[in-house]
């Protein structure tokens, strides 16, 4: 159960983001703005062998003492990062990895949408809903 | 553009088959086409008639073309009557070109009142909702003129409109099918 999700364009602005705990958004905006840097700092290192779906895949960013980052870059440089609770021990690998795959379909149905234009905020309820259904449920 | 290229551009591409063969569409691509261009219509009009009553006009020009291909494909026996000729749309037509297969009720007693019920209808696939701005665009209102287009090529006049359309909160998407009698049919019998 992720803590938060973020979209990001190629041009490193945020197309969607969403998380949880709302009274403290401002934190989590500064944590994946800072990831930006570390994924950078991947997808260079692994220069042209981006095609293979592993290598969609970046995994842990950096841990930090509350939570855990995990980032995923799309062919087309669209990344998408995700903050995970710490506490929360049982994620495995497989689990985030699924996620991901989720998050780019729902992706790619809203790229189809023709109303939609590339670089604009997502705005699409089926994207809203399937979020909802990953974030953590905090009572 | 003019209205016939676009047509040409709009018809499903196909692979020149004999009537028999069976058709696959490619329709995925058909549906990111067909959104491109309601998408563009709509920057380019800024009402919504207007994005309407082109969609019509170019679907016009689709169903005048595309009844010979129909026709060619299909292979069908003249209909006798309005209802046959609706049957034959929602299963033979709907069925061979977008894959799915409305179910054809008549709306009246003089049975020339039809209306095709479709309950998934792929050309929306890809949209979630109409944008706010465009509250009263009728999306697939090409489906509207390409049967109008293919009646008439086969004699048949009739008026095609969206009776209830999913994609503004309706139940179902219906489209409504009203053959009107031609005066030439009349004159014709009386001069033999």
């Amino acid at each position: 159960m992720a803590v938060c999700i973020a979209v990001i364009a190629k041009e490193n602005y945020p197309l969607y983001i969403r998380s949880v705990p709302t009274e403290n958004e401002l934190k989590f905006h500064y944590t994946v703005h800072t990831s930006l840097d570390v994924v950078d700092e991947k997808i260079s290192a692994m220069g042209k062998a981006l095609v293979d779906q592993r290598e969609l895949y970046l995994g842990l960013l950096y841990p930090t003492e509350d939570y855990k980052v995990y980032g995923y870059v799309t062919n087309s440089r669209v990344k998408f990062v995700m903050v995970v609770d710490s506490s929360n021990t049982a994620l495995r690998d497989n689990e985030i990895r699924s996620m991901f795959r989720k998050l780019h379909n729902s992706y790619t149905d809203i790229m189809c949408n023709p109303f939609y234009n590339p670089g604009d905020r997502i705005h699409s309820r089926a994207f809203d809903s399937m979020v909802n259904s990953m974030m953590m449920q905090v009572c | 553009m003019l209205l016939g290229q676009v047509a040409v551009i709009l018809t499903p591409p196909f692979h020149p088959a004999h009537a028999g063969e069976p058709y696959k569409p490619h329709l995925e691509l058909f549906v990111l086409t067909y959104g491109a261009l309601v998408a563009q219509l709509c920057k380019d009009y800024e009402k919504d008639e207007d994005v309407n009553t082109f969609l019509d006009r170019m679907g016009y020009g689709i169903g005048v073309r595309l009844i010979d291909d129909f026709l060619a494909r299909s292979a069908v026996k003249k209909c006798r009557s309005y209802s046959e000729t609706a049957d034959m749309i929602a299963q033979v037509a709907f069925k061979m070109y977008l894959g799915v297969t409305p179910s054809v009720s008549c709306s009246n007693t003089a049975g020339n009142e039809f209306s095709l019920i479709l309950d998934k209808n792929p050309l929306v696939d890809f949209v979630e909702e109409l944008p706010a701005e465009r509250a009263s665009l009728c999306y697939c209102n090409l489906l509207c003129g390409v049967i109008r287009g293919a009646l008439e090529m086969v004699q048949l006049a009739a008026e095609v409109t969206f009776l209830q359309d999913r994609l503004k909160g309706d139940a179902v998407t219906e489209i409504g099918i009203t053959f009107l009698r031609k005066a030439e049919d009349r004159k014709h019998k009386r001069n033999k």
